[in-house]
């Protein structure tokens, strides 16, 4: 849009020197294993977590190869075990989560919030280096042919010593436990970060949806891996050093793994969600040019729907034969759940509809996202019909549900947030044609290879087998299935290719192709390392919106106030007003977070070969990696 | 109604009131038990009252659904066709036009009728719907039966009486039966869609489901929660009997193993009391009372072996013995070293027990 | 040049990290800290993280309560009663100590600052020593390999004392900290370790709870 920008003054000339100097990474390979930068890091996690997709949409396709008809031999039993747990592990631990929170969120926060970086910068690295070690970690268990192998949620006593014995599933507590641990630090991080680094007068009600949806994906990590850490160690504990807690002959209890599980499970499952609301509600004003309906409502919603989430767990239990009370409580919980879902999505609606809908790829994606969020809940709603839940659990019926809102309501966002944030991070545009063609074959892709899903589970094929007979009248929608499968890779494939071909080729995007509405639009892409010359003002949540604070940032620049200049610095506010508090220094590039995270790791392969004395040992070495890490004193602490 | 909806699951639930005619005849022919006989192992395709009421539920909340779907894709293409109305970056004039009207809508159809809907469902599913297909209490019930899910095969018993059989259980039809599912072992789930829901077994838990059947006919049921290996061959069939013919069964079932009449029979007899087979089979009536595999009292009288998974003739058994791990990769059952003649007798003698 | 206001205050006004180098200005930055910082809200997330973990163990020491007729099991010995009472005492006084310290660093006190933390560190030192001595003495009684009554007895139990164990090395790591005089930076931190051991206080209180409530 056109602007009159005030003549660049050699004062404010000298000022972005300055911060140029001050904020230099270090070069090479070297910088980025050291990196403490938010957008760095993102970068580091987003293509981890490709790589993980890959590898779990591999399981994938070889499942559903092996089914494809009815007595195929084209893996043996034991291996289909192994890839339908890890395909579960990696798509959820691996790859969403990381790639929601660990790249979208970590890139994009600091950039909506006006802040220069994450609260703490180095405990970001070091969760992505934890990360990324416990996915070599459990992966390599795969390699070893002795991959986790009792499903993704793992109940006992089929997980126990008795029935399986080996490394597998010690390779899923501690894989589990050490992945959580890089969850919990980035949750804590967000949390802290969206609470108090925000650019000063950016009160909470003029900040942007996505960071509503972040912090409560955050809050709902923090309280909901502990259980599944709790119930993790319990595991190992039984099964390496002879407890009981799941053992019913020492009065120990089956049914507290599950318990413990969906405690964390259900949250869990909105945590997967909930940051594609936010992406959603990125996307849809940008491209609607239009405010968000009932913005006081979706945010509220955005943080009711994690809360909620943490009293539903029971749901996955129905076929337990629970007391009544517990089972028809837990289906009214469930019940109530669904409200602040249908709030969104009737807001995201009305958006479009009384907004001005530009249907580029990224609303397309999110269009779709709808589409298929509403179908995927409304399967879910049947679950609270407890004697039908009780007909189709453990049926395709439920891999049904799960697929369409995992992959058409968390993974579309995703996607469409890659080709909307693409110009952002690397300036240049993609192209449009080829990326509206990849939504088009991914959307029919998945439809045919879920939707008959549905008819399956209701014909009677339960989930988990590694084979079916013929006459079951199941042949026929397997193939189907396979058949969409494939037709998703190639859509995924196209969309990737597509953005590699636009990384090359793209035209220059410019600061602001699509007239976004959040601060990520207002500098230059891609970003500076210090994101922001000058701390801008905020008085909305569609900052790029509001011309007049725009024109004032400029001026400040050529004054040269609010750049905080003299270090690595940055404003604090107070959680709340956004009332500016104090400047702390950040801490720069540091070797420390890789180094620690080796040391973790070190602990758990310890741990795992039941080096004992070897794991006390390991801790040591974490305690001289803290020292390290402590030896440097920004003042950000 | 079904069929009102043109969805293509109506196609599906009228597929299955084809097939119902003359299932008993089907269930003579082995091929198609191992199909599944009377109808698909399928909920759609209810053989009991309970069932019946789940179909109709489904097809209920399917409607309502397929009403919600459509409604939300309406809104998708209205925006669609109104694309472009208003000018690009026309936004600072009018930051949000229609506020008002899209928050009657988002409070209307996001939280009034949503929750109209989910009350109304869960009234009708969590109350009425669940106590007609839960499990009856004890005195209301003519009899009980206990299902013991093993990796991998469905153990069967009918307390009161010594009958003890493996992946096929008999009922008696228009009994509402009160079934108890436990575990030897890992959670199984006892599961026969054309009759009613399905319920875990779980360790040190004694679940009850009722099963009940309207007519005569064989249905096929599995095991639905994860257990190992061979978790997909984990299927069972139940005969629905009139009750006098469900009598003389159990009766039959009850009793010792028939003594072996040929000289071959008896020489088999011995290769499994004296064999390894003996160590993990019973067979009532024998010394043999190994409880690691099914029991092989009448194993001749069941039409199919190791859970639905091979039919019961005596190419497949002697096979099966020879060669388990070939059907069921990983099963308990290791193949066993026996000579040509061992092996006859041996088939000569199973056979033998009706 | 005209004087804006971001977020109701204008720039020079806002206390600057970088500003303190030594105890006194720490004393004078910190007095002009009107927000709990960054840290404490780090520590704070840390804090409730570990809360819910325990929130869980005890959750399942009572699920496993109820799901067994006996409690503890025949032949199982009963916890002790009086010694963990009194130890706990004496442990929960050094979250006064602790805060003591944190006051001190905040005016600035660098001997005031380590006297106190050394008073907590006596104490927290000699619980820890002799309640591990007990916690070895106990399981010649009764392993968490019994039943799972032990399981879980040993298992918060012992993850309690984890924490306290990791709160001695955050203090003697402070007093380390302290031999180079004060910053910001060490004053944080001790800020930050005394809200640790408030918790640690707290959380140990109510898991000694929880376990003798099987004695009732
Ligand atoms: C992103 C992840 C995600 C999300 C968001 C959801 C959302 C929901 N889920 Fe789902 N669920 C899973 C992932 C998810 N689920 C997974 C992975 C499993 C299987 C785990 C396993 O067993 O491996 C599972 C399993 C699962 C079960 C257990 C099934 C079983 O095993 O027997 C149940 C039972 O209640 C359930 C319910 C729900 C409900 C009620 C919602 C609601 O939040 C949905 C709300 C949304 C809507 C309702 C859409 C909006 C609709 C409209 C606007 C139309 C108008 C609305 C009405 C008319 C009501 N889910
Ligand atoms: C985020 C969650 C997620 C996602 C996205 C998917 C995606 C897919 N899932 Fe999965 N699925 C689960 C979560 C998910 N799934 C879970 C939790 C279970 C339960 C596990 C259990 O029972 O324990 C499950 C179970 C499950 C089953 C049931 C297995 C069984 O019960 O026996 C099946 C069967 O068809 C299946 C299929 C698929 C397919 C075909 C896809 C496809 O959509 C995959 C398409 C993606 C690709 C093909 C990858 C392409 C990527 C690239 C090409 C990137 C290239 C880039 C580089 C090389 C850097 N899944
Ligand atoms: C180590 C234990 C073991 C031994 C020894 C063993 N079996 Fe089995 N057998 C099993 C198990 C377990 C099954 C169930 C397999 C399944 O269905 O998963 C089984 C199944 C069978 C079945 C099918 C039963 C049915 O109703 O489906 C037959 C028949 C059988 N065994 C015969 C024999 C004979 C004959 C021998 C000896 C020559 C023998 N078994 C030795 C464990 C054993
Ligand atoms: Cu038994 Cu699955
Ligand atoms: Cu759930």
């Amino acid at each position: 849009m056109a602007t009159t920008i005030p003549p660049p003054s050699a004062r404010a000339e000298d000022v972005l020197d300055r911060l140029e100097r001050m904020w230099q990474p270090r070069p090479g390979v070297l910088g980025w294993l050291t990196t403490t930068d938010h957008k760095r890091i993102g970068l580091l996690y987003f293509w981890a977590t490709l790589v993980f997709f890959a590898a779990g949409g591999a399981e994938a396709l070889t499942i559903r190869t092996q089914l494809i008809q009815p007595n195929q031999h084209v893996v043996a039993p034991s291996t289909f075990d192994q890839l339908f747990t890890m395909h579960g592990i990696t798509m959820i631990f691996f790859f969403i989560i990381p790639m929601t929170t660990g790249a979208f969120g970590n890139y994009l926060l600091p950039l909506m919030l006006g802040a220069r970086d994450m609260a703490f910068p180095r405990m970001n690295a070091l969760s992505f280096w934890v990360f990324l070690a416990s996915g070599i970690f459990i992966y390599t268990s795969l390699f070893l042919g002795m991959a986790p192998n009792a499903g993704w949620f793992d109940y006992v006593p089929l997980a126990n010593a008795q029935f399986d014995p080996g490394h597998a599933i010690d390779f899923y507590c501690l894989g589990i436990i050490f992945n959580g641990i890089a969850s919990s630090f980035t949750a804590s991080n967000f949390i802290v970060t969206i609470l108090k680094m925000r650019a000063p007068g950016m009160s909470f009600n003029r900040m942007p949806l996505f960071c509503f949806a972040f912090l409560a994906a955050s809050f709902g990590l923090l309280f909901a891996l502990p259980s599944l850490t709790a119930d993790t160690i319990f595991l190992f504990l039984d099964r390496n050093v002879g407890t009981h807690f799941f053992d019913v002959a020492k009065g120990g209890s089956v049914l507290l793994w599950q318990h413990l599980f969906w405690i964390f499970g259900h949250p869990e499952v909105y945590i997967l969600i909930v940051p594609a609301f936010g992406i959603a509600t990125e996307i849809i004003p940008a491209f609607t040019q239009r405010r968000v309906v009932a913005f006081p409502l979706v945010a509220v919603a955005e943080l009711l729907v994690v809360f909620i989430g943490f009293g539903v767990w029971a749901h996955h239990m129905f076929a337990t034969g629970m007391p009544v009370v517990t089972v028809v409580f837990f289906a009214a919980a469930t019940s109530i759940v669904v409200i602040p879902s249908t709030i969104q999505v009737f807001a995201w609606c009305m958006t479009f509809i009384t907004g001005n809908a530009r249907f580029k790829t990224p609303l397309l994606f999110i269009a779709g996202f709808i589409f298929m969020f509403v179908a995927g809940g409304l399967t879910g709603i049947m679950f609270l019909a407890v004697p039908f839940d009780q007909q189709v659990t453990d049926t395709y019926f439920v891999v049904a549900h799960f697929h369409y809102i995992i992959f058409g309501a968390a993974v579309f966002p995703i996607f469409g947030g890659m080709y909307f944030w693409f110009p952002k991070v690397t300036g240049k545009l993609y192209f449009e044609l080829p990326g509206q063609i990849s939504f088009w074959i991914i959307f029919v892709g998945t439809n045919l290879l879920f939707f008959p899903m549905h008819i399956v589970g209701l014909e009677g094929m339960t989930r988990r087998v590694y084979t079916y007979p013929a006459g079951l009248g199941w042949g026929p929608s397997n193939l189907a299935e396979t058949i969409g499968a494939y037709i998703t890779t190639v859509g995924i494939v196209v969309l990737l290719g597509n953005l590699v071909v636009s990384y090359i080729r793209g035209l220059p995007a410019g600061p602001d192709p699509w007239h976004g509405a959040t601060l990520e639009w207002t500098i230059p892409s891609p970003p500076p390392e210090y994101n922001f010359a000058v701390i801008p003002k905020v008085s909305s949540a569609y900052a790029n919106w509001d011309h007049a604070d725009r024109m004032e940032d400029r001026r400040k620049l050529a004054e040269s106030v609010m750049v905080l200049e003299e270090g690595h610095e940055q404003p604090v506010s107070s959680p709340v007003d956004g009332w500016w508090a104090e400047i702390v220094e950040m801490p720069h590039d540091s070797p420390w977070p890789i180094l620690l995270a080796l040391a973790m790791a070190l602990v758990f392969v310890l741990l795992l070969v039941h080096l004992w004395a070897g794991a006390v040992f390991g801790l040591s070495a974490v305690a001289l990696a803290l020292l390290g890490w402590h030896g440097e004193e920004p003042q950000e602490a | 109604m079904r069929d009102g909806l043109g969805y293509p699951f109506a196609e599906l639930a009228t597929r299955g009131t084809k097939r119902r005619r003359g299932f008993a005849a089907a269930a003579l022919l082995v091929p198609t038990v191992l199909a599944g006989c009377s109808g698909r192992q399928s909920t759609l395709n209810p053989h009991s009252h309970a069932s019946t009421d789940l179909a109709n539920l489904f097809w209920v909340m399917m409607a309502v659904a397929f009403g919600g779907l459509l409604l939300v894709t309406g809104l998708l293409v209205l925006a669609w066709i109104r694309r472009g109305r208003r000018g690009f970056g026309s936004d600072p004039d009018d930051p949000h036009p229609g506020e008002r009207a899209g928050w009657w809508m988002v409070v209307g159809m996001g939280v009034v009728f949503p929750i109209a809907v989910v009350v109304a469902l869960f009234i009708v599913s969590d109350g009425l719907i669940m106590n007609v297909t839960s499990a009856p209490a004890a005195s209301s019930t003519a009899m009980t039966i206990e299902a013991i899910g093993h990796q991998w095969y469905w153990e069967f018993r009918y307390p009161g009486t010594k009958a003890v059989t493996a992946d096929e259980m008999h009922i008696p039809v228009g009994t509402r039966i009160n079934l108890v599912a436990t575990t030897a072992d890992v959670i199984h789930s006892f599961w026969v869609p054309t009759l009613n829901r399905k319920i875990d077994t779980i360790p040190g838990n004694r679940n009850r489901i009722l099963i009940y059947a309207n007519k005569a006919g064989v249905y096929r049921g599995t095991c639905a929660e994860y257990c190992g290996l061979q978790h997909a061959h984990m299927s069972m069939l139940v005969f629905a009997q009139p009750k006098a013919q469900f009598r003389a069964w159990l009766r039959k079932q009850a009793a010792p193993a028939a003594a072996p009449t040929s000289a071959q029979a008896r020489s088999g007899e011995r290769v499994f009391v004296d064999g390894a087979c003996s160590s993990c089979h019973a067979i009532r009536g024998t010394s043999a009372t190994g409880y690691v595999g099914p029991d092989l009292t009448h194993l001749a009288g069941r039409t199919t072996l190791a859970g639905v998974t091979i039919p019961n003739t005596r190419g497949y058994l002697s096979r099966w013995i020879v060669d388990s791990q070939h059907y069921k990769p990983g099963n308990q059952m290791p193949n066993l070293q026996l000579s040509g003649a061992q092996l006859n007798d041996l088939v000569a003698y199973l056979e033998g027990l009706r | 040049m005209t004087d804006y206001i971001a977020g109701g205050v204008p720039e020079p006004l806002v206390p600057r990290t970088t500003e303190a180098r030594n105890g006194r200005e720490v004393a004078a930055l910190a007095g002009r800290r009107r927000e709990p910082t960054v840290g404490w809200w780090g520590m704070a997330m840390l804090i409730a993280s570990e809360v819910t973990l325990f929130g869980t163990f005890i959750g399942t020491y009572y699920y496993l309560r109820f799901s067994n007729a006996h409690w503890p099991p025949p032949g199982t010995p009963e916890p002790r009663v009086v010694v963990p009472l009194i130890l706990v005492g004496i442990l929960a006084t050094t979250s006064l100590t602790m805060q003591l310290a944190a006051n001190a660093a905040k005016r600035g006190r660098l001997w005031a600052t380590r006297a106190f933390l050394l008073c907590a560190l006596v104490v927290q030192v000699g619980y820890l020593v002799y309640e591990v001595h007990d916690y070895l003495d106990q399981l010649r009684y009764s392993t968490p390999q019994d039943n799972a009554y032990g399981s879980i007895y040993y298992t918060l139990l012992g993850a309690d004392h984890v924490h306290v164990a990791v709160g001695i090395v955050l203090v003697i790591w402070l007093l380390w900290k302290l031999l180079r005089g004060l910053t910001m930076y060490r004053l944080n931190a001790v800020q930050g370790v005394a809200l640790y051991w408030h918790a640690v206080n707290l959380l140990t209180l109510v898991v000694i709870g929880v376990l003798l409530s099987a004695t009732i």
